[in-house]
């Protein structure tokens, strides 16, 4: 009947999903996940409203955007998302430390990708492309900065749950936050793919 | 696990304050929904006030725009939906056999993140800046350039707190719903009331979402000089209505559908009748769903879309007369032949039907684009969606309170009281709303603070006054009647209707804090009216008496409000220390609730017994 | 509950075979795909609506592959999770097109 029979002992198959709590966390997790598409798509499409409303005299985003560093930062996110995986992967095999080794170079990762970010746009308002210039760097911004936030959020997030791991070891209140953590993380990652195809590279076509 | 962590229990305010029990949650939901209620009522009584005649000068024309402002805004965000949050958390975890909701603590911060949302929206009454660009806040009316002062500030980031609290009961609901049914309770035999609120949440978990961003995107532009919607920088002003309406028209969806499910539940029960056409209703259910986040421009026709758009959205939004049709004769035919007996409750159910009906064909003609723009921003649309709010919703809702106040309170409210309640109320809305219609086919223009002398508005607005007036007196018979009867004994039984069809009327008035002693198993739709079908005297239980697992009470969700409710503040008057300071205060809660196992505690068996709760 | 144990550990075993192999390739896939998108673009002189259809079909292949085998979408008991992501999906969708014709006229 109850979670606490199985702390300390032998942890099932899928430890997040053996309790109730868990599994109504990894549930819940997924509709939130639905939520935040609907909020970074309306981002998106502002965003793609607005591309073009450059003004006069203000960098374009060809003329802006320096692909490398993206490609970089892509690299790194895309990485940060396998480590992940591999951590998850530790956590449904109950070792302990490999999954912890996993985390922490997530969250190395997620801090770099973080750093070339407030870069990039301390570089682009040194181009004149400043928060308030024109409606498409407000809609740049405000896109690519919720999810910078959202990075930073999660690596926050991640580092917390790395130390109660230590402390409280692999558990059943522990797995589930882990998984969830995970989703969370892909999740970001997928918003990415979408960020450096619709406002980078289609901004170097367009 | 025979004995678990003791946990501190706490009595009195800080019992509410730290309440994480869905029962509790449902009545602060009602007792503040309430009370926005009665502040949005009485904005509205003033706006009668001063249409009441021709070249009014009862309040000035700054002052009418405030309160058209936070009438809007605080029925639709601050009533009506924290009303129906009340019945959901009060009622749907009973009705499909759960103990409790799937997450307990957030759906106490839901609630104090509304609370603290509304409260900070209006305290711009007492800062002096009130928000004066209409409930929808269109642009370029609500910028920077053409609103100075904070009044829109107040708006964007208390409706920005309040719908944290929203998207957080939303995605409870789905969970709790999905996840907590109890043994049998397949989808196809859930009560019409739990679907209703199933596709509710769904709604508002995709529909919050862009409001959000449409916020942040306004505050931005208010606050850091953003251009979204600054035309001369390029901003879109078009782009915010698209925005607002994307949220907009499935948020009132979000309103009716639970009223939907109140309303069958209550026709079924006084019918003693099963609901007719159970399976189409679901279904019309899903599709009103679906339709609403594909018609959010019929808001749009006058904006210039061109024809294309508007023949689609036109159609689309016709289309959704279907299912709604499908709903209204379903209840008609549920009480076909049905010993119908006319409660309070049911007045107002049977009541709702007609009423809405008139919404919705007002609906219906203002979807047909060409006649839209005669009918647009006339009185005729103010007419249509207080039809469909106030006939509907509103309606819905003293049905839905009337029918649970025994099962919410353990008391009956009185019924003389409740039917008279009806009788004004229902007269008063009709007076109010129905003369509107003609009012807006000759011309008057919604949003004015006064009209010219000789244009045939005279009358028709003094019959409209005279039933606003009405419609409060009704309100106050009810706030009269909550008082009569809290001053009596808690006497109500189990099944007071003693025509009830669900689980929750198994179980005490008002229900124990663990709702179930032991987990129904549900064999079949309208699983009590089952059992009574069969002979049997209540549910068979799914599982032996054993001890009962609690979520503990925490303080964190209140604090962890109070800090976006002081971040607001910060942010709004630019001083972002204190801005900082409320964000720490909110993130250091959401740490201290990650490290600190909640282990929650147990209810024995004999502790069970002592209760009362026969073995 | 603690009753299905003996499954649960059978399971488990199973579980181990399963090695990380998948995902290294999950990982060079995506790799491969995004150099596709970059190059396509830092190469230049492609047609514009080529670029745009190509870079839609790479970043829809790269998120199904994150979806499907990283956050395990295709596995049993998802089906809450594909609804919750497709209707989100859908929502959106509405909104690309009201950014791309219905704004500006």
């Amino acid at each position: 009947m109850s979670a606490h029979s199985h702390i300390d002992g032998q942890l099932p198959h899928e430890p997040e999903k053996a309790t109730l709590e868990g599994r109504n966390k990894v549930l819940g997790f997924w509709l939130f996940l639905g939520g935040e598409t609907v909020l970074f798509g309306t981002l998106f499409a502002a965003f793609l409203a607005l591309r073009d409303q450059v003004g006069e005299g203000n960098p374009t985003a060809n003329e802006l955007f320096q692909l490398p560093i993206v490609a970089i930062a892509t690299f790194i996110l895309l990485t940060s998302s396998l480590t992940s995986v591999f951590a998850i992967q530790a956590l449904h095999r109950n070792h302990v430390k490999p999954m912890i080794v996993w985390l922490i170079v997530t969250v190395a990762l997620g801090a770099g990708f973080l750093g070339l970010e407030i870069y990039e746009f301390y570089h682009y308002v040194h181009e004149g492309h400043g928060f308030t210039t024109s409606a498409f760097s407000s809609s740049f911004y405000t896109l690519v900065g919720f999810h910078g936030a959202h990075v930073a959020f999660g690596v926050a997030w991640i580092s917390i749950l790395i130390a109660q791991t230590l402390r409280k070891g692999l558990n059943l209140v522990t797995a589930p936050k882990l998984y969830v953590a995970g989703l969370y993380w892909h999740f970001i990652d997928v918003v990415w793919v979408f960020i450096f195809t619709v406002v980078y590279l289609m901004g170097k076509v367009g | 696990m025979a004995h678990a962590h003791a946990v501190k229990r706490y009595s009195g305010l800080m019992d509410w304050l730290t309440t994480v029990d869905h029962k509790k949650i449902g009545i602060l939901y009602l007792i503040a929904g309430g009370f926005f209620f009665l502040i949005g009522g009485l904005e509205a009584i003033l706006i009668r006030i001063q249409l009441w005649q021709p070249l009014n000068d009862f309040i000035s024309e700054t002052t009418y725009n405030e309160l058209l402002t936070m009438h809007g805004t605080t029925m639709i965000f601050l009533a009506a939906m924290p009303i129906l949050f009340a019945l959901m958390n009060a009622i749907v975890p009973l009705q499909i056999g759960a103990r409790d909701v799937a997450f307990p603590f957030l759906n106490a911060l839901g609630f104090w993140t509304f609370f603290f949302g509304g409260l900070l929206l209006n305290i711009s009454w007492f800062v002096g800046s009130v928000p004066d660009a209409g409930w929808t806040s269109y642009l370029p009316l609500a910028s920077p350039t053409y609103s100075d002062g904070h009044g829109v500030d107040f708006y964007v980031i208390g409706l920005q707190i309040a719908g944290i609290g929203t998207l957080i009961g939303g995605i409870n609901f789905l969970v709790t719903i999905i996840n907590m049914r109890a043994p049998g309770m397949s989808f196809m035999r859930m009560p019409m009331f739990t679907w209703a609120i199933f596709i509710t949440s769904a709604l508002i978990l995709f529909a919050f979402p862009a409001l959000t961003v449409g916020l942040a995107a306004l505050m931005f532009d208010r606050l850091f000089a953003a251009n979204f919607f600054e035309v001369g920088n390029g901003g879109n002003a078009v782009l915010w209505e698209h925005i607002f309406w994307i949220f907009g028209h499935p948020e009132v969806y979000i309103l009716i559908l639970p009223a939907f499910g109140v309303i069958s539940e209550v026709i079924s029960t006084f019918s003693r009748k099963r609901l007719f056409g159970y399976s189409s209703m679901v279904f019309a259910t899903v599709l009103i769903g679906f339709l609403g986040f594909m018609v959010w421009a019929h808001h749009m026709f006058t904006t210039g879309l061109g024809p294309v758009a508007n023949a689609l959205f036109s159609i689309a939004t016709m289309l959704i007369a279907v299912p709604t049709g499908i709903k209204i004769f379903n209840w008609l035919f549920t009480m076909w032949g049905g010993s119908i007996r006319f409660t309070a409750a049911n007045l107002f159910g049977i009541g709702f039907i007609p009423t809405f009906v008139m919404g919705g064909v007002t609906g219906v003609m203002l979807a047909a684009a060409p006649a839209d723009y005669q009918y647009h921003d006339s009185y005729f649309v103010v007419a249509h969606f207080h039809y469909v709010i106030v006939g509907g919703l509103v309606l819905g809702i003293f049905a839905g309170l009337h029918y649970w106040w025994p099962k919410m309170f353990g008391r009956m409210l009185n019924e003389g009281l409740g039917k008279l309640t009806f009788w004004t109320f229902y007269i008063g809305f009709h007076l109010t709303f129905f003369v509107q219609h003609f009012l807006g086919l000759l011309g008057m223009p919604r949003r004015i603070y006064t009209y010219q002398d000789n244009l045939g508005f005279n009358n028709m607005n003094l019959i409209s006054t005279i039933g606003a007036i009405l419609m409060g007196v009704g309100t106050i018979i009810f706030l009269v009647n909550i008082v009569v009867t809290a001053m009596r004994p808690k006497d109500a039984p189990n099944d007071p209707w003693e025509d009830g069809r669900t689980l929750e009327w198994t179980i005490s008035s008002p229900a124990p804090e663990y709702n179930f002693a032991q987990t129904p198993l549900v064999r079949g739709y309208d699983a009590y009216w089952k059992e009574k079908m069969d002979g049997n005297s209540g549910m068979t239980p799914a599982e032996p008496i054993g001890p009962i697992h609690m979520p503990s009470p925490s303080i964190l969700p209140l604090f962890m409000s109070i800090g976006l409710f002081i971040a607001g503040f910060g942010f709004m008057f630019s001083n972002y220390i204190i801005g900082a300071v409320g964000l720490l205060v909110t993130f250091g809660c959401m740490f201290l609730r990650s490290i600190i196992d909640d282990h929650g505690f147990h209810i024995e068996p004999e502790e069970l017994e002592d209760k009362g709760v026969k073995a | 509950m603690a009753g299905n144990h003996p499954t649960t550990e059978n399971r488990q075993k199973r579980h181990k075979v399963e090695g990380s192999q998948k995902h290294v390739i999950s990982y060079i896939f995506s790799l491969v795909l995004t150099l596709i998108a970059f190059a396509t673009v830092m190469a230049g002189e492609v047609n514009t609506t080529f670029t745009y259809i190509l870079l839609l079909v790479m970043a829809g292949l790269q998120v199904y592959i994150q979806m499907a085998f990283w956050m395990h979408m295709k596995d049993r008991g998802h089906l809450y999770a594909i609804i919750g992501i497709l209707s989100g999906v859908f929502v959106v969708f509405t909104m690309v097109i009201m950014a791309e014709y219905w704004t500006w006229w």
